[in-house]
């Protein structure tokens, strides 16, 4: 087959062996992979396909605005509550809804307390396992695996010998037993696996704590939302009350124990993150840092939009505490605006999507979006309609639609807003970068890798849990001032609004920047249109051959064995796919 | 050697004495004599774990999410030592055909005697193709776990009713578990919630493993030890309810005194789940709790009850929709002008046949 | 429905049917004014939740005037066999009976101010036939097979009432729409009876026998002697 080059200057071509991945695991959602591997076993031609459509969109026409939250947050349960904020941010932009001081401080903990648990979550049980062999941890000396803990993580306090002993006896009497659970059927033999027995039960045994740990972080949410997975919000602020010393304050959802609970449990979320996940990270690090494949859009072309604003109401970047800004073709002294509300710039296309435009050559603003499903394949699929052995990638391939900023396809996620804040000089995260480049001694350049991409995230892990305590201290400080406001119940009653009026809401979600715009009409929504960073991420080729990150980021890659896509999926997961939120 | 189930329950703290106790519990639960006791020791305290495949449909993983926010006992300890989670596709170390090739094997070895636990449901339209599994609908890989499972649970709202990719005009016809055309006669359990509280699942898991049984089902086929009572029935705000003393508006004195949130559109009186009682995360709170009215998240249909913040449901029978309220106050408006009307020409016609007899 | 004879004077509703008839009616107002105000509380009282009960009376009104008013059902229906032929007439409805329909008809046409004269009728006249059958008895039945399913929620499992009414509400969906459809049933029955009473009143002047004096003393009486 012919060779092509993509615009972002990606060579692709069609040789060599196909190779299958569906279903990819250790994602939300469903999705399926498909590459072309040549003789020295390098990635020519990726393929993603998104397996999955709910038709939120279409759901939504009709309904009451004042609802949509409850129906986006179940876009997804993984980044819960990100979509939710995105849409009461939405309708209260159409509205023009203010929310009081304490409201922004609450959802802003919310949504950074999202953003720790979903990158921990995402490292330990959905990603270590493409770094991690736990089979091999059995060969571990628990003693020298306490050793190198006390060297990298000299804080934590679970180190002991005896402590891993256990871990590993567990561990055995779980693999003697013969039956494998989740660990089954892994490819613990590939030679891509490169830690030695006591990195892997080191690793193994925080996969263990931080499955206990990361339900503790969510009570933070459970607290002020009243459930984790799906806590409640609503437009105008917070449905949580503040109480401090009047009558009942008891019955209060916020009173001085529960604002108690939740600042103890902020440091803890700190200390974990501080104490095993940036240790690990860098453990890893150490290990695999002459495996720096994977960059794909990242050195190219990334997008963020910037969230967390400082100030109620203020959603203007120099407000908004996470990067905003786009860069194209690898410039980094130049960080574009980003313009949201602009119908040029930001626009969904579909001609290898599973919908249909009427016209298919033209990408629509989402306040114009469509969203009409049309399943049908190409004529050089093999397989049937019911059973594909191989797409065809010339056609319609995907459930996922190709959003494009200016035409060009973007990455989002931890490792984009790195980019971006970097590119910014943005203090912190600057720092942030330099300490671990130079602590794994590797150039910037390797920040644009598989690598970098899951570095990036426990750095924004980190980051986020120290913003957590700002916020906390900041709604300390607000209620001490004397102001309990939480909700602003101005423009409940929809006999207020007028007729008709369009907004947009934003967020940076754990996987990247994600966006909802809608149009209400007669206190009914008329069109509700979401662009969620895994369609970004995860977004199918458009008409000029681009191709989106995930595909740009298997190319050229270098697999151990054809038959184990243990790299494969290494790569996809460092964006951690949610194919629920990109198809929605 | 095979951590058995004795091996789990000693690690957690129970007595040899209570073990052999509460075999002999279950025996009598199971209607069996004392004579069986020793054999239900025995094969507790060797018997393997009992192979779970969880698969996912259409859904938003949140119920994973949830079940992973278990306190007791720990998701850690269920995947662990309770159950031998052999397929689950988020979790699962393996992919493709690797990871295809577990639920050929988990037949073959456990025909008739694994669990199926599905989270989402199989859209039926476009001949399942809006949820794909290895290039083939989902509703294939569903009925083929099915046909050789032991029971079949269905987890959250998405598995038990369709939750909200079922919500009208549900584009994908998704469809929950015991709706779908074909699904063998197994036992279904349908833990419903968006999502179920996470020790409600953990709680429904060991159950079976320890009692070796199904729970006993509710008519709509829910376990009744956690969906028999509504949110409202152990409310603790259900004293305001009583007294008339209600949350008016969002942050108002009510709100902030943790009055009842019925005018806020509250479903807690109309929704059959464990979270006033059970709570969640622990037991740390429950959506009335944090000043939210309850959305009756277990309920099959909660989506399109009319809006969140509104106690009396519309109607959406007649192609149209429409509230009880404002019909009735505006028919019954009607019907009285109407009748004033009458009432007027009545009065008028009769004075005329009066003045005519007169005559 | 059949024509009377030159008659004057009929005995029609016996005691209990009279008593039924207001107690009955009695009970709807109650049922209807508390329903009401169960799906649309009264502005929230200050202070201690153990310093009132508002909803918790209001509630109970209902519950009782519910009980009332199904004994009073059953007591009717049983009267419908032990009483005169009158008593059985809001049970029946002959809708295969050509003459029913072309006196149907002509009461719509009274109604209507098209026809000049009514009829007369000892026991129900045809168009009250068919709200009495459809709003008295079917109406009443709905609204007894709702309330009690949605009172064995609260009875909870395994009370009689969960036992002869609970399998109602995954019948008809949900609990919520179980409680969606009794409240529409509370507007179908306020406005049958608006329409009822002045029909009643009306009927009293206008027709050629009495009305609202027979659901007292039981007796109808003709102004004329004419058919
Ligand atoms: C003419 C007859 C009746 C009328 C007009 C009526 C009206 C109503 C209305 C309007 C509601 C409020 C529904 C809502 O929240 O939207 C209600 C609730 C209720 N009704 Fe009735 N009802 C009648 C008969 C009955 C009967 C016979 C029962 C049997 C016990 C009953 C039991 C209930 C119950 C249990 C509730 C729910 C109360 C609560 O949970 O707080 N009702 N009724
Ligand atoms: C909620 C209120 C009411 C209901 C549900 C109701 C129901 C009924 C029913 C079922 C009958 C037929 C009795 C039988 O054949 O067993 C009837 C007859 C009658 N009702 Fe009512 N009633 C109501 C209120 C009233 C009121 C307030 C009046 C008086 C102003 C009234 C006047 C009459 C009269 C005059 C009849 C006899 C009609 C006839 O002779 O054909 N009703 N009513
Ligand atoms: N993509 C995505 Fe989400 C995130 N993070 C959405 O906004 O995961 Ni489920
Ligand atoms: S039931 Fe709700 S929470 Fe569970 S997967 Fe479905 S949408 Fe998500
Ligand atoms: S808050 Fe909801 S569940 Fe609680 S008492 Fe009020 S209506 Fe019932
Ligand atoms: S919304 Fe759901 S979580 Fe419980 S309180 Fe209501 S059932
Ligand atoms: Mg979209």
């Amino acid at each position: 087959m012919s060779t092509f080059t993509t615009p972002t200057g990606f060579q692709m071509d069609n040789s060599g062996k196909r190779v299958v991945v569906d279903p990819v695991t250790r994602i939300e959602g469903h999705m399926r992979c498909e590459v072309n591997v040549d003789d020295d076993n390098i990635i020519r031609n990726a393929v993603s396909t998104g397996t999955m459509w709910r038709g939120l969109e279409v759901i939504l026409k009709g309904r009451d605005p004042r609802d949509a939250w409850a129906f986006v947050q179940r876009i997804c349960g993984v980044c819960t509550g990100t979509h939710a904020l995105t849409s009461v941010r939405c309708v209260e932009d159409a509205l023009g809804i203010q929310i009081p001081e304490n409201a922004n401080s609450i959802r802003n903990i919310m949504q950074l307390t999202l953003q720790v648990h979903d990158h921990l979550v995402h490292f330990y049980h959905l990603h270590a396992l493409d770094w991690v062999n736990p089979v091999n941890a059995l060969k571990a000396d628990p003693k020298a695996t306490s050793e190198l803990q006390q060297m990298v993580a000299p804080n934590h306090p679970k180190s002991s010998p005896g402590y891993f002993r256990d871990i590993q006896n567990r561990l055995k009497k779980f693999v003697e037993s013969g039956q494998l659970g989740p660990f089954k059927n892994g490819y613990w033999t590939n030679p891509a696996y490169l830690l030695p027995p006591e990195a892997d039960l080191m690793a193994v045994t925080h996969y263990l704590e931080a499955l206990d740990f990361q339900k503790e972080i969510m009570k933070i949410r459970t607290i002020f939302g009243g459930k984790d997975p799906h806590p409640n919000w609503m437009v105008g602020g917070v449905p949580c009350a503040i109480n401090m010393n009047d009558d009942m304050a008891a019955g209060a959802p916020l009173n001085m124990v529960t604002l108690n609970q939740i600042s103890s449990i902020i440091d803890q979320t700190r200390d974990f993150v501080k104490n095993v996940y940036i240790p690990d990270i860098l453990a890893v690090g150490q290990f695999y840092k002459g495996w720096l494949y994977g960059g794909g859009l990242s050195g190219i072309n990334v997008l963020a939009y910037g969230d967390i604003p400082d100030r109620a109401n203020d959603y203007s970047p120099g407000n908004l505490m996470m990067p905003h800004g786009a860069i194209i073709n690898g410039n980094l002294k130049e960080v574009h605006p980003v313009d949201l509300r602009n119908p040029d710039e930001i626009q969904e296309f579909v001609p290898h999507s599973w919908y249909q435009y009427p016209d298919e050559a033209r990408g629509l603003h989402p306040w114009d979006g469509i969203t009409e499903p049309k399943y049908e394949l190409g004529p050089n699929t093999k397989g049937t309609r019911t059973n594909i052995q191989e797409i065809d990638e010339g056609a319609k391939y995907s459930w996922i639609k190709a959003p494009r900023w200016n035409g060009h396809a973007m990455e989002v996620g931890p490792l984009a807003r790195y980019v971006v804040g970097y590119a910014n000089g943005h203090e912190y995260i600057t720092e942030q970068i330099n300490f671990v480049l130079k602590t794994l001694d590797v150039p910037v350049s390797a920040l644009f890798s598989t690598l970098g991409r899951t570095a990036a995230r426990a750095l924004e892990a980190d980051w986020a849990g120290d913003q957590m305590r700002y916020f906390m201290d900041k709604l300390m400080a607000n209620i001490k001032a004397g102001d309990i406001s939480t909700a602003n119940t101005d423009n409940w009653n929809p006999a207020t609004w007028p007729q008709s009026v369009k907004g947009v809401g934003f967020s940076e979600a754990p996987r990247g920047a994600l966006g909802h715009w809608i149009q209400i009409k007669d206190t009914k929504i008329d069109n509700y249109q979401c662009i969620v960073p895994t369609t970004w991420n995860g977004s199918p080729r458009d008409s000029q051959g681009g191709i989106g990150a995930f595909e740009a980021s298997l190319m050229n890659t270098k697999v151990e064995r054809k038959e184990e896509p243990v790299e494969i999926l290494r790569t996809l997961h460092s964006f951690d796919p949610c194919l629920a939120c990109s198809t929605h | 050697m095979i951590e058995t189930f004795y091996d789990v329950m000693r690690r957690q703290g129970i007595s040899r004495r209570s073990f052999v106790k509460f075999c002999s519990l279950t025996a009598s639960a199971l209607g069996l004599g004392p004579a069986v006791v020793p054999q239900i020791v025995h094969a507790m305290e060797t018997k393997p774990r009992i192979p779970v495949l969880w698969l996912h449909g259409l859904e938003c993983t949140c119920c994973s999410e949830s079940f992973i926010r278990s306190a007791h006992p720990l998701a850690k300890d269920v995947v662990l030592s309770m159950i031998s989670l052999d397929y689950d596709d988020t979790l699962m170390a393996a992919a493709g055909h690797q990871a295809e090739a577990i639920i050929e094997e988990t037949i073959e070895k456990y025909d008739g005697n694994y669990i199926l636990a599905v989270e989402g449901n199989p859209p039926l339209n476009e001949d399942g193709m809006f949820c794909i599994i290895g290039g083939k609908p989902f509703t294939e890989q569903l009925l083929h776990a099915a046909e050789h499972c032991k029971a079949i649970i269905s987890w959250g709202s998405c598995a038990s009713w369709g939750c909200v990719q079922a919500a009208r005009p549900n584009p994908t016809q998704a469809t929950p578990i015991h709706k779908v055309p074909g699904i063998p006669a197994k036992p279904i359990i349908k833990v419903p919630g968006c999502p179920p509280i996470a020790e409600v699942m953990t709680a429904v898991i060991t159950y079976m493993l320890t009692f070796e049984q199904i729970p006993a089902l509710d008519r709509q086929g829910r376990p009744k030890m956690f969906y028999s009572q509504r949110v409202h029935d152990k409310c603790y705000r259900r004293p305001h309810f009583d007294a008339g003393q209600f949350v008016e508006s969002f942050d108002d004195e009510g709100a902030r005194r943790g009055y009842c949130l019925y005018k806020m559109g509250c479903k807690g009186p109309t929704t059959y789940n464990a979270c006033s009682t059970i709570r969640w995360n622990g037991g740390l709170s429950f959506p009335i709790q944090a000043g939210h009215p309850c959305i009756g998240c277990s309920e099959d249909g909660f989506w399109d009850k009319g809006s969140f913040y509104q106690h009396t449901t519309d109607t959406h029978q007649f192609g149209v929709e429409a509230n009880a309220d404002k019909v009735g106050l505006a028919a019954a408006g009607i019907v009285g002008g109407a009748i004033a009307a009458h009432a007027a020409v009545s009065a008028l016609k009769s004075a005329r046949k009066q003045g005519g007899d007169n005559q | 429905m059949e024509l009377t004879q030159k008659q004057t004077a009929v005995y029609v509703y016996e005691a209990p049917v009279r008593l039924w008839h207001w107690v009955n009616a009695l009970c709807i107002v109650v049922l209807s004014v508390t329903g009401y105000l169960i799906a649309n509380p009264l502005p929230t009282l200050p202070g201690e939740a153990s310093d009132w009960f508002v909803m918790g009376y209001i509630r109970f009104a209902h519950f009782a005037a519910a009980y009332i008013f199904t004994v009073g059902f059953i007591g009717r229906v049983y009267w419908s066999f032990v009483g005169n032929r009158y008593s059985r007439e809001i049970f029946h409805l002959n809708l295969f009976n050509r003459e029913y329909w072309k006196e149907l008809v002509h009461e719509m046409r009274w109604y209507a101010f098209l026809a000049k004269e009514p009829k007369k009728y000892v026991g129900h006249n045809p168009l009250a036939a068919i709200f009495m059958v459809g709003i008295v008895v079917i109406g009443s039945l709905a609204m007894m097979l709702t309330g009690f399913a949605l009172y064995a929620e609260q009875s909870g499992p395994g009370s009689w009432q969960d036992t002869l009414f609970g399998w109602l509400i995954p019948l008809v969906g949900q609990s919520q729409d179980v409680r969606m459809w009794h409240h529409w049933g509370m507007w179908i029955i306020t406005i049958f009876a608006i329409i009822h009473i002045y029909a009643a009143v009306r009927e009293d002047i206008m027709s050629r026998q009495s009305l609202v004096s027979t659901m007292i003393s039981g007796w109808r009486m003709f102004k004329d002697d004419r058919d």
